[in-house]
């Protein structure tokens, strides 16, 4: 039952936050909200002690019929694959809680309620192991993200909220119809089922590309990347978070558990098309964040980037390139978070987040700056950070692939470096640059405890990932003797 | 053979300055709002260096008995077979490289106190030198390939933090993000030549890569045609060429001066640039079965020495001029390397780690002399005010140009003959150029060390256009002093090893067994070592004959020329510079290559970036696809919404007209495709 | 006629028989003394006590229908008359859906002086000709039914003589309709003519035979596709239904785009799968294209829109359609018993939408625009959510009921092979996502304009939450009602 708890507790907090915080003063709801979230994680620590090494299989598996007539079940069940981002989710929730807590002063209780309920769902898809319960989860995401982008967001708001919605359902209900069709071909949903059933390349091609339209536009792969960067500008900080640390990963997790096992040969025979896309996300968009004024827009490109990395692994189809790549998911999900978590700490001080209006915070936010700077660090793949963990893996598996790709992958060492420090030294650095950065006080103790904890995160993972290996591995190499079975 | 010496004890080497780096990083600075002081801080760092330096010291002891580590201290990451550790790698080359990494880095230390007095982020400082010296002591003591990219990265990083130091000075900020994307470009290609090897050994372990290196060289990189490791060769050299700032990439060093000098000497001049003579030293197993890669090595060295030699004599900025020979000597060691006299590269790397250091450290000395005075125009005739930094000067420079007896001369005499005596490929211009940089070096140094210490004095005149905004300089009539103890003792410290450690070390390190089985040269191929051992008959005989060569001619006529013209005939210099004139620019414009930089690839990047944004995403993505589409729609929904016209007849006529249409299909279907 | 037909009609009968008796005996209730001058238009007693008999009357009769559901199916009055699971589920939602009708809409009908006990009883005789629609087994009484409804509607929508767009509604409503009943008459007959058979078991047996002529029969199935086509208002048989939603009162519209659907879809079943199944050949296309124009218009018009009735009934086009899509499969229950449960939680949700417009409405302002919710969210969190609810419910975003019903048509579409049909289908609902995902925007993201109140009785308003809850949970647990319609749907076509 750990994982229904997972999926359930932040629900029900959120539920009761709705109801109880909807006429009362904001401070019992916040408490609420941050006991809430960290009751989720705690809910979800057994996943990892209790897990089992030797099983590459799914794990605390769950199974309740739901919907007799088309054989839909409540059933859920983690492997070494998913288990990181369920944890990952509950975890980051916690600090899309502290980030807002004297932040966000209008409707609190529904800005409260929006996240707990959205944490549990992105749980859910990790989790899911049906796949209408899959879509569902993977759907209702949506609801809450349309209220916090609309709600709380920026100026340009009404915008990113409609062009986060309409592009990712454009996606995702097309994948509804693979789901259906497969389900007509086998009479279940059951996913791990799927993964025997016999398609021909046609059929795979196509679910493929249905799954891919999905998948890639919440990834999001260039060129459906385009709804990120708005809505990351316009997202309030919590969003932004979420979206850049969890919701990116519900994509490239997609891959993993969908395209790559029910349809093997359309995805070793697609691969070079995904590869080259990818690569064009690393370079393209690490490019494009080069020019990027706003730093919220230029962390977003960073993200895409970055997931160029992921996808990149995944269809290299070596376990150094797959493992790579949910390395750097789960990496990606620390440090875009932090990212962000600056970003936003810069913005409820100056409200721009217009890198021309910054210049030597440092010398009024030192603590602030030290974490900046470690966090860009991190962001172009230091090593002893976890970003360079992925990154490192993907490049090595790139070059065992094809030495040119690994070449032009290992563009990303320059690039990511050249955009994540000239921004930090047009911000952090320089001499004080106008009387609003004077005017700075640094982070206060809450701030400063998150990025301290997410600082450990960072560094931890990149001096010690094998924790993280050990049980990624099994799940990864079955997944990878799975894809070496042709269905045809 | 048995040793006293434990895991433990090699772990302790680079964690002791981790921890008091941690110490005075944390606890010493705003971050934790400054727990402990400037003595707490700068005697936690000293002690753990010290210790790393005792320890070090021990295990060159040790080693010289033979005593041999290769073995991983925990398993960072494990995928099935694919294992990779942190682990440590204890031979001769290690051993030397962690002594001269440890006591310079005590030097610097100990030099700071004095020269940092009183500086805003005195703690910071002091917290970076010794993170520094933990990652250089991880580098050198890394078993494998993941660890030794940790080390390089790592001590990228301290170095973009030392350079940035004073963050509020544009020039600074800018060069350290110079220094670091540039030597990101090298690390680009570290990494490339690192995925190689694992894709083709399958292990991270220079053991096991080496075992495999014949296997190798009979392989290509998969899809083409060009030899496996001679690719990889080339590819980490062209780390190298970042780190250890080898033309084209050398650009960043003369910027990285902006930060302070005590930096200057530790990993600018005496230990992270040599990170990359290290590394293909360390490489020699792979290095010496690919001749292409070896000559790529040589050509790029000589170039390096040569020009960035000419450099040094138009700087006027004493630390630049240091800069410059800095670059000049790298170049040196880099051409002992493709000549595969690998030993000589490090003893040379041993060598000038301690004269440059020396040098940088006396030009610090001499700008807190000059209160924060960096230019030669300025100085003149200090040796009465300042004379120990003066001797120490001497005695550096005197090692730089190669003077026999000196170390100096050991080290870059041995390099010339090995490439006299080499047949590889380019062999044949990079005696040229290290022959005549020969002079250059004894003519930059000397201009210096004439420039600044005698002559008439030229400081104290109030002038307006001062070199850097944040420098001082000396008010009028105001003189220079010599400076305090911990400055000069670590010169003194310095200056010692840079007379005689030459003279005590060549043997071993060069035709004794000293290396043993730490380098691997292939000396049928490449007979420039033995050629070299076979002339040799002990350092005395060396320098006596040093006296009687034309590189000793050559060292000579540049101090003349440099006494002539900053001694004797001052006026000199300009009138030779008007005659060449448009060579003078090109030196003064240093080749243009940071123009190139900044012009084709900084400004290109952004250019290209910009259009991909503005007409890629914008444009064409989002204006004609996503929101396109969209209009389209809202277009069509406009139009349609025409039909509802609100007249009863339109609707009874649409009625219709769908019934007709119905009955024409039907009519259709059952007439036409019926029958 | 023996016993079994009495208590096969019985409902029926019970509704005749107390509508007329309320009809006449609302004229002898005293009225209040003092109050206006009496008579028959301003009866609050007699109002109230004819709504509250109905309200009963209702309750009771849903209540008799869902006992029934399980009951074999049984032809009564001599072959004129059948019961079957589908038509007594049906039955008893369109009691079910008049009496929320009645419910919602009692303050907003007392604000505009509607609340009259003539119109309750129209709309009793509205769902009697419901009753006897779904119920027909024959041309006769399905035609019966067919005009009892329409003709009561008509009044209905004509009821608020004041406003003239409701007066324009009505004449256009009542001449289009009358075209549409002269089409199903007219293929009704040709029909009868080839197999001189009103029977609807008769014709179909009949059309077995190889020796009909086919031609015929097919133009007369034209023409009663066409008459079928404008009940459900799918384009081109659409043009009625905006001005009719926008022009009649809202609680006229309710009764217009509630029950009555599930009276259309009975229809449709009646004549295409009950009767002309072996026409099916001739009729699938057709239903497929009108399908896929009322997708596609229905919901590119809808966006142009800015008054919600209007955009609400272009809504109902595209709606109407995905109902088409799940009858195109040949003979299959489940393809079937998904339309039907896409037609039963759509007239759930239209339910609670215009309850939801109601309950915003008061004296003299009717909420109707976009511009009317405007920063609901700021005073009316719930009602926002409720609103929130129906929208997501209508775009078929999970976890609503919307969804689970776009999820059994399109599975059977995918399971009839009309996958093209599915990508249709799906890429028209994402268009149609963009005008319900604006209303919720102006509800939670703008700032309010106008004042709103939230009025109407607080049985109302507490049945609305209700309502609105339901399409949560049955969206969350759809398989009671999913195995329901299909139970119905199987025992029905086995029957037949």
């Amino acid at each position: 039952m750990i994982l229904s708890y997972a999926i359930w507790i932040p629900i029900v907090f959120g539920l009761i936050i709705l109801i109880y915080g909807s006429e009362r003063p904001s401070a019992g709801v916040r408490y609420l909200a941050l006991f809430g979230a960290i009751l989720g994680f705690i809910a979800t620590l057994p996943l990892i002690t209790n897990f089992d090494l030797a099983n590459p299989g799914m794990q605390f598996v769950e199974k309740f019929s739901w919907i007799p007539r088309y054989d839909i079940n409540y059933s859920l069940g983690v492997d070494g694959i998913s288990v990181w981002f369920v944890v990952l989710t509950a975890f980051i929730n916690i600090f899309v809680v502290i980030a807002a807590w004297e932040v966000i002063t209008e409707k609190v209780s529904q800005y409260y309620a929006a996240f707990m309920i959205l944490s549990g769902l992105m749980i859910g898809v990790f989790s899911a192991l049906d796949g209408l319960l899959f879509y569902i989860f993977f759907e209702a995401t949506l609801i809450p993200m349309y209220i916090i982008i609309g709600v709380w967001g920026g100026k340009n708001r009404i915008y990113a909220a409609f062009k986060f919605f309409l592009y990712t359902l454009l996606g995702s209900l097309l994948a509804l119809i693979a789901l259906l069709y497969l389900y007509n071909l086998s009479n279940t949903f059951d996913i791990l089922a799927w993964h025997h059933t016999k398609l021909d390349i046609v059929e795979q091609v196509l679910l493929f590309i249905a799954f891919f339209m999905a998948f890639a536009v919440k990834v999001p792969m260039w060129p459906l990347h385009t709804w990120l960067p708005d809505v990351h500008v316009e997202a309030p900080t919590g969003g932004s978070v979420v979206l850049a640390a969890i919701m990116l990963k519900l994509g490239a997790y997609g891959f993993l558990r969908f395209s790559l096992p029910i349809a093997p040969d359309a995805s070793q025979y697609l691969a070079p098309f995904i590869i080259f896309l990818s690569l064009v996300a690393v370079i393209y968009v690490g490019l494009v964040a080069l020019v990027q004024q706003d730093m919220k827009k230029l962390v977003a490109y960073s993200s895409i980037a970055h997931m160029g990395f992921v996808t990149l692994g995944f269809f290299i189809f070596s376990p150094l390139g797959i493992e790579g790549g949910i390395i750097q998911m789960i990496s990606h999900g620390f440090v875009s978070g932090a990212m962000f978590l600056a970003i936003g700490v810069l913005y409820d001080r100056m409200h721009t987040r217009q890198i021309a209006d910054y210049g030597g915070v440092v010398h009024r936010m030192p603590k602030f700056s030290a974490f900046m700077v470690l966090m860009a660090m991190a962001n172009c793949g230091l090593p002893a950070t976890s970003g360079f963990v992925g990154e490192f893996m993907v490049i090595l598996a790139a070059v065992d692939y094809d030495f040119m790709i690994g070449l032009l992958s290992a563009t990303a060492l320059i690039l990511g470096a050249a955009y994540s420090l000239w921004m930090v030294k047009r911000v952090i650095f320089g001499a004080i640059a106008n009387p609003q950065v004077d005017g700075l006080v640094d982070l206060n103790n809450r701030e400063f405890m998150m990025f301290i904890v997410l600082s450990i995160c960072v560094i931890g993972m990149g001096v010690y990932p094998k924790p993280f290996t050990d049980i990624i591995h099994p799940a990864v190499m079955q997944l990878l003797e799975h894809v070496a079975i042709s269905k045809l | 053979m048995a040793s006293s010496l434990t895991t433990a004890h090699l772990c302790a080497i680079p964690l002791a300055p981790l921890v008091g780096s941690a110490m005075a990083g944390l606890l010493g600075t705003r971050f934790l709002g400054n727990r402990i002081g400037q003595i707490a801080t700068q005697s936690l760092t000293i002690l753990g260096v010290a210790i790393s330096l005792i320890l070090s010291c021990w295990v060159l002891l040790e080693v010289n008995n033979g005593y041999y580590f290769d073995g991983s201290v925990y398993t960072w990451m494990k995928l099935g077979e694919l294992s990779f550790d942190i682990g440590f790698l204890i031979d001769p080359l290690t051993a030397v490289m962690m002594v001269v990494v440890t006591f310079v880095s005590l030097m610097v230390h100990i030099y700071t106190i004095g020269y940092m007095k009183g500086e805003e982020g005195y703690n910071r400082f002091f917290a970076y030198i010794s993170l520094f010296t933990f990652a250089m002591l991880m580098l050198v003591m890394s078993n494998n390939m993941l660890q030794l990219f940790f080390g390089w990265e790592a001590v990228g990083v301290v170095s973009y933090l030392l350079i940035g130091f004073y963050y509020d000075r544009p020039t600074a900020i800018f060069a350290n993000m110079k220094a670091f994307l540039v030597n990101r470009v090298g690390d680009f290609g570290f990494i490339l030549g690192i995925g190689l090897l694992l894709a083709a050994t399958g292990s991270m372990n220079y053991a096991d890569i080496f075992a495999q290196n014949t296997v190798m060289a009979a392989q290509t990189v998969p899809g083409t045609s060009w030899n496996l490791i001679t690719v990889a060769c080339i590819c980490l050299f062209i780390g190298a060429m970042g780190k250890s700032a080898q033309f084209p990439l050398h650009v960043w060093l003369p910027d990285s001066m902006e930060g302070p000098t005590p930096i200057s000497a530790l990993i600018h001049a005496a230990t992270m640039v040599t990170a990359g003579i290290f590394m293909v030293s360390r490489m020699s197993p792979l290095f010496e079965l690919s001749d292409v890669a070896l000559s790529f090595i040589l050509v790029i060295g000589s170039i390096t020495a040569l020009f960035m030699g000419f450099l040094g004599i138009v700087q006027t900025d004493i630390k630049r001029v240091v800069a410059y020979s800095t670059l000049s000597q790298l170049g040196y060691m880099t051409v002992a390397l493709g000549v595969s006299a690998y030993p000589i590269a490090i003893f040379h790397l041993m060598t000038h780690a301690f004269f440059k250091a020396l040098l940088f450290l006396g030009a610090g000395s001499v700008i807190i002399g000059m209160h924060h005075e960096q230019d030669m125009r300025k100085m003149g005739g200090l040796w009465k005010h300042m004379p120990i930094s003066c001797l120490m000067m001497l005695l550096g420079s005197l090692a730089l140009i190669g003077t026999p007896f000196f170390s100096g001369f050991y080290s870059k005499d041995s390099i010339i003959e090995a490439v006299a005596a080499s047949t590889i490929p380019g062999s044949g211009f990079a005696y040229f150029a290290v022959m005549l940089s020969v002079f250059v070096t004894a003519l930059y140094s000397f201009r210096l060390y004439f420039y600044v210490f005698h002559g008439k004095e030229r400081f104290g005149h109030d002038d307006h256009n001062h070199g850097h905004d944040e420098h001082h300089g000396l008010a009028p009539g105001q003189k220079p002093h010599e400076s305090p103890w911990v400055v000069t003792l670590p010169l003194i410290a310095l200056a010692i090893p840079s007379v005689i450690i030459g003279y005590y070390t060549i043997d071993p390190m060069l035709f004794g067994k000293f290396f043993g089985d730490a380098i691997f040269v292939d000396a049928v191929k490449h007979p420039a070592m033995a050629t070299l051992a076979s002339h040799f008959h002990g350092p005395v005989a060396m320098a006596l004959h040093g006296f009687t060569t034309p590189v000793f001619l050559l060292l000579a006529l540049g101090v003349l020329v440099a006494a002539i013209c900053y001694l004797w005939v001052p006026l000199l210099p300009e009138k030779i510079a008007k005659v060449f004139a448009p060579l003078k620019k090109i030196l003064d414009n240093k080749y243009y290559l940071d123009d190139l930089n900044q012009w084709i690839f900084a400004k290109g990047a952004l250019l290209i970036g910009g259009g991909l944004w503005k007409q890629g995403d914008q444009r064409v993505i989002d204006g004609w696809v996503v929101n396109g589409s969209a209009h389209l729609v809202g277009k069509f929904s406009g139009v349609i919404r025409q039909l509802q016209s609100g007249y009863l007849y339109h609707y009874a006529f649409a009625m219709i007209l769908g019934l007709v249409s119905l009955l024409a299909w039907i009519l259709y279907t059952h007439i036409y495709i019926a029958y | 006629m023996d016993s079994f037909d009495l208590i096969a009609i019985a409902p029926e009968l019970v509704l005749i028989t107390i509508s007329c008796l309320l009809l006449v005996s609302s004229a002898f209730v005293k009225e209040a003394k003092g109050g206006p001058e009496q008579d028959v238009f301003h009866a609050p007693r007699a109002a109230s006590y004819v709504y509250s008999v109905a309200c009963l009357l209702l309750i009771g009769l849903g209540a008799a229908f869902i006992t029934r559901i399980a009951d074999l199916p049984y032809l009564a009055m001599a072959g004129l008359f059948q019961s079957d699971a589908i038509a007594n589920l049906l039955k008893a939602g369109s009691c079910f859906a008049l009496l929320l009708s009645l419910i919602y809409s009692k303050q907003y009908l007392i604000d505009r002086g509607l609340f009259r006990p003539d119109f309750i009883v129209l709309t009793l005789f509205a769902l009697l000709g419901q009753l006897v629609l779904i119920s027909a087994a024959n041309l006769l009484t399905l035609y019966l039914g067919l005009e009892l409804m329409a003709l009561s509607t008509y009044g209905l929508v004509a009821m608020r003589h004041s406003s003239g767009l409701s007066s324009e509604a009505a004449i256009k409503y009542f001449v289009l309709g009358a075209l549409a009943s002269g089409f199903l008459l007219y293929g009704m007959s040709m029909i009868y003519g080839v197999t001189g058979s009103l029977d609807l078991l008769e014709i179909l047996r009949l059309l077995l035979d190889p020796r009909i002529n086919h031609l015929v029969m097919a133009f007369g199935l034209v023409f009663i596709v066409a008459g079928l086509a404008f009940k459900f208002g799918v384009v081109p048989f659409h043009m009625w239904v905006p001005d009719v939603y926008q022009g009649a009162p809202t609680a006229v519209t309710l009764l217009i785009a509630g029950a009555p659907k599930l009276a259309a879809f009975a229809l449709l079943f009646r004549l295409l799968i009950n009767t002309l199944l072996p026409l099916i050949s001739d009729w699938q296309p057709m239903l497929m294209i009108l399908a896929v124009l009322s997708l596609v218009l229905g919901n590119v018009t809808a966006i142009a829109q800015t008054n919600l009735k209007r955009m609400l009934a272009y809504s109902a086009i595209a709606q109407m359609g995905f109902v088409l899509l799940g009858m195109l499969s040949v003979f299959d229950d489940h393809a079937y018993s998904a339309s039907m449960f896409y037609a039963i939680t759509y007239v759930i949700t239209t339910l609670g939408t215009f309850g939801f417009l109601m309950v915003l409405s008061r004296k003299g302002y009717d909420c109707e625009t976009l511009e009317g919710l405007k920063g609901l969210n700021r005073k009316h969190p719930w009602y926002a959510f409720i609103g929130l609810v129906m929208m997501f419910s209508l775009a078929g975003i999970p976890p609503t009921v919307g969804f689970a019903a776009k999820l059994s048509v399109l599975e059977a579409l995918v399971d009839a092979d009309f996958i093209v049909l599915a990508v249709i289908a799906v890429i028209a609902s994402l268009i149609g996502a963009f005008y319900y995902l604006r209303v919720v925007k102006v509800m939670y993201f703008d700032e309010p304009v106008h004042e709103q109140s939230v009025n109407g009785t607080s049985f109302a308003k507490g049945i609305l939450g209700i309502n609105g809850l339901m399409i949560l949970v049955l969206g969350i647990f759809p398989a009671g009602l999913m195995s329901l319609c299909l139970n119905a749907m199987r025992s029905t076509l086995i029957g037949s």
